[in-house]
């Protein structure tokens, strides 16, 4: 099993391999090697990063993702500027694919990343062999994709090239794909609250300062529109446009590379001869950032329906004494010391919450509210040491649940006693109105 | 010294700087934001405090500023060329320029472009033709909007002072120099416009007898250098309250955002135990009290934790029970009101102007009728310098320039 959880990364691997030979064809042997070294380096500093510091090994994957995706932006952006102006040069990059250096160093870097994000699906070490065996066979698997890639790459039509914008377009979207299928490493998510939140904070500073009326004075359906610019839709299609803009601006870039200058011929077949090679080799050229383009769209697809399953009980309905009182027996039915979230329901005349009480990994019992102080309340799922929230898809690692803040689910009062866990009805009710409130204020942007 | 003067024009007024510049906020926004959920507002604080970050932030509107001189400059000369006014012909005007050996006279070539489309002016060795219309208005309206924009936000961000006070019925203005008159009424009714729902005005009484200056709620009207920006309703209350063990009684005249109907503010009782709870009662007939000017006081009592009793009390009326009294013998309306000096209002309202003038001038030329343009001059020598630009129909405008050419090479030998 975990060998098909590997499968998507290992093509992914694969193909990066592939548009490396293709964007390198002078120096097929230096990438090669570069390749197979730097994916056996990344494997195997993961695996010793994650031995000593478990969570530091995504943080650097994850940064290395985003410092690849930022770099990505500057290059598609300069690409799009050199194009579009009268001078058309050609970028650095287009040096940097024929110098030894340049093509090793990439070649080992992206290598290197693409095997940290393998090594971060490995499973956690669980006996004596298994921390040794499955890097090993891991890098073996990774070699002979690389195999595979080199026998594959010259089957490829000759004509089919890739600039620099190109090759990096492709290389950083076969990284985030790969990515996209564990939930710690995915960008999307992350990027979309990110621009959900900036979004949000612009509307409101571009309100005030071009003084704009509040909600109190304008129609209802107007601030319906204003309304929008606060919800979770603008974050995904700002996330998107985001996600997808370098892509298409390494696109639009070779469309508007300018074309050679024939007015000096004066046989007009063959300027028209000149200019359609030219054409000819711009759109294939165009071919791999298009494929890009497609999986940026899966690792985006990825990323909105994760194939992780959540442990996410049906919330079980709770009374409380006429003084007010819940009590949840710490063991009996449910035993609230297995590590597992334990949701309940409390109803209280027309109002209702719902809460949480999790174990967790320091042997601490924690009451929380099903809810966090910043998004809609659609509750939480537990996945491997982490809880996440539905809405925001922020993880929230074990340890932190019951601290308060952030996308942290809002902690209830409530005192652990012999015979169980004590919670008061209305305070719960409380929490769970001014939190709901809140968020809904929020979400309709007021 | 002329050398450093050119580098520095050509820094300032590079296409590259404005990428740039915005490129560093961008950059200095991710760096904040792994630091601070209020990502955008502590870039905010930083760069309005910040001279150095400030200083960054002038040079968007100084090189969207250089950059028109640029386009105005290219316009001229460009438009100098055509009417042979200048000296000599400047390659780097056009997309393309080619020169040729032909001896042919521009006779059957400026017929040919005539029939092409193309309007041509001949004089001497010189023939210009072109078509369509110049893009560089439109470019240029669009870098003003956007250097009103940028600067609007510079001079809003190092200059914005706020300071919220309550505007309340029968009461001085506010204002911040101090010459406010009157506030004789505010009136809170239906607005008849497609934004707004609701209209709100204060009557202010001016010096001269009788006048009255009425002050909305958009576009915010300046008084006294301040922009006049409303954004709370709530009223003036005066209360008073005695109880039992309270024999001297309370009493208080302050401000409370209590408007929507139902919404809570909150009195404590000076040395006392008591709070009320005040809100105003919501009518049967759903009708708004801040419009109608009915103010009914809903009111809780509380003794520390614990609800003594609620009840309701028009303005004017009091409740009295178990030796409490309830009284609100004054009732006025109050607008909680945004004083704000900030003249980066006036340039990015200009901006968003300019911006949709400029894309109102740019897209239909763009679309239909892009600036097109051929320059041929002959030489002594039996030499053509040909120059071709264009805004948009490249392609074809391209055809027909190599046409061109073909006449003028057809009885000579083949192009330099």
């Amino acid at each position: 099993m975990p060998a098909l959880k590997l499968f998507p990364q290992l093509i992914a691997w694969t193909a990066l391999a592939v548009v490396l030979l293709r964007g390198c064809p002078e120096r097929r042997r230096l990438t090669a090697g570069a390749c197979g070294a730097g994916f056996a380096a990344g494997v195997l500093g993961i695996v010793l990063l994650s031995q000593s510091f478990s969570a530091t090994s995504y943080v650097v994957v994850r940064s290395l993702l985003g410092g690849n995706f930022l770099v990505l932006w500057v290059v598609s952006a300069a690409a799009f500027y050199r194009s579009t102006g009268r001078s058309g040069l050609a970028g650095p990059g287009a040096q940097a694919q024929a110098r030894p250096l340049a093509t090793g160093s990439l070649s080992f870097f992206f290598a290197l990343t693409a095997g940290g994000v393998c090594a971060c699906r490995l499973p956690a070490a669980g006996g004596d062999l298994l921390p040794l065996l499955a890097p090993l066979a891991l890098m073996l698997a990774g070699l002979a994709c690389l195999a595979g890639a080199l026998a594959g790459e010259r089957r490829l039509p000759a004509p089919l090239t890739v600039g620099f914008p190109g090759l990096l377009a492709a290389l950083v979207a076969l990284l985030l794909f790969s990515s996209s299928f564990l939930i710690r490493l995915d960008l999307f998510s992350p990027l979309s609250m990110k621009v959900m939140k900036c979004t949000h904070d612009f509307v409101h500073q571009f309100m005030e300062s071009i003084l704009i009326p509040d909600h109190i004075f304008v129609r209802p359906a107007i601030w319906g529109y204003i309304g929008f610019l606060f919800g979770k839709e603008v974050g995904f299609w700002g996330g998107m446009v985001i996600w997808f803009t370098p892509v298409l601006l390494v696109l639009l870039a070779i469309r508007f590379e300018p074309l050679p200058k024939v007015s000096h011929i004066r046989q007009g077949a063959l300027r028209r001869k000149m200019l359609a090679g030219a054409m000819r080799e711009r759109n294939l050229r165009q071919v791999i950032p298009a494929l890009s383009l497609v999986v940026f769209a899966a690792a985006a697809y990825q990323s909105c329906y994760p194939t992780v399953e959540y442990w996410d009980p049906k919330p079980v309905l709770v009374t409380a004494t006429a003084a007010g009182d819940i009590l949840l027996a710490k063991k009996g039915e449910v035993d609230l010391g297995d590590g597992k979230l334990h949701k309940y329901l409390y109803r209280q005349g027309g109002r209702e919450a719902r809460f949480f009480v999790l174990m967790t990994p320091a042997g601490k019992l924690t009451v929380d509210l099903d809810a966090c102080a910043i998004c809609k309340p659609d509750g939480y799922g537990q996945t491997e040491g982490t809880v996440i929230c539905y809405y925001c898809k922020t993880l929230i690692p074990l340890d932190t649940v019951g601290k308060p803040g952030g996308c942290n689910p809002v902690p209830v009062p409530f005192v652990e006693k012999g015979d169980g866990v004590h919670i008061d009805g209305l305070t719960l009710i409380n929490a769970w109105s001014n939190t709901v409130q809140s968020t809904t204020k929020k979400e309709s942007g007021k | 010294m002329k050398r450093t003067l050119a580098a520095l024009w050509a820094a300032l007024s590079s296409r590259a700087l404005a990428p740039l510049v915005i490129g560093f906020f961008f950059a200095l926004y991710i760096v904040i934001a792994f630091f601070s959920e209020e990502t955008l507002t502590v870039l905010i604080g930083l760069t309005s405090r910040n001279p150095f970050l400030a200083t960054i932030l002038g040079l968007l509107p100084l090189n969207i500023a250089c950059r028109m001189v640029v386009e105005a400059a290219g316009y001229l000369r460009r438009r100098r060329a055509l009417t042979r006014s200048a000296s000599r012909l400047e390659p780097e005007l056009y997309d393309e320029t080619v020169e040729l050996a032909s001896s042919a006279p521009f006779a059957e070539l400026e017929r040919r472009l005539g029939a092409a489309g193309y309007r041509t002016k001949r004089s001497g060795d010189l023939l210009a033709a072109w078509r369509g219309f110049s893009l560089s208005l439109a470019r240029i309206i669009l870098l003003a909007a956007t250097c009103c924009l940028f600067a609007g936000i510079l001079v809003s961000l190092v200059s914005r002072a706020v300071s919220r006070q309550p505007v309340i019925e029968g009461n001085p203005f506010p204002s911040t120099t101090g010459s406010g008159g009157l506030v004789e009424r505010i009136i809170f009714e239906e607005g008849t416009g497609p934004i707004l729902a609701k209209n709100l005005v204060m009557e202010v009484a001016t010096g001269q007898e009788g006048s009255v200056r009425k002050l909305g709620v958009y576009p915010p009207d300046l008084v006294g250098g301040a922009f006049v920006y409303p954004r709370y309703l709530g009223m003036a209350l005066k209360c008073v309250f005695s109880a039992p063990d309270l024999p001297g009684g309370f009493e208080r005249s302050d401000i409370f955002a209590i408007h929507p109907p139902g919404k809570e503010a909150m009195l404590a009782v000076a040395d006392s135990p008591y709070k009320l709870s005040i809100s105003l009662e919501r009518p049967k007939d759903g009708s708004d009290p801040f419009t109608t000017g009915v103010f009914v006081m809903h009111f809780k009592l509380l003794k520390g934790p614990d609800l003594l009793f609620e009840g309701s009390v028009p303005k004017g009326g009091e409740f009295v029970r178990d030796g409490f009294h309830v009284a609100f013998p004054e009732a006025r309306r109050m607008v909680l009101t945004d004083f704000v000096v900030d003249y980066g209002v006036l340039l990015i309202w200009s901006a968003g102007f300019l911006f949709l003038l400029g894309a109102f001038v740019w897209l239909p030329v763009r679309c239909w009728l892009p600036r097109r343009e051929m320059l041929f001059q002959g030489e002594k020598a039996g030499v053509v310098h040909a120059c071709s630009h264009a805004e948009g129909r490249a392609r074809q405008h391209a055809g027909a320039f190599h046409e061109a050419l073909d006449v003028l090479a057809t009885k000579e030998s083949p192009a330099s």
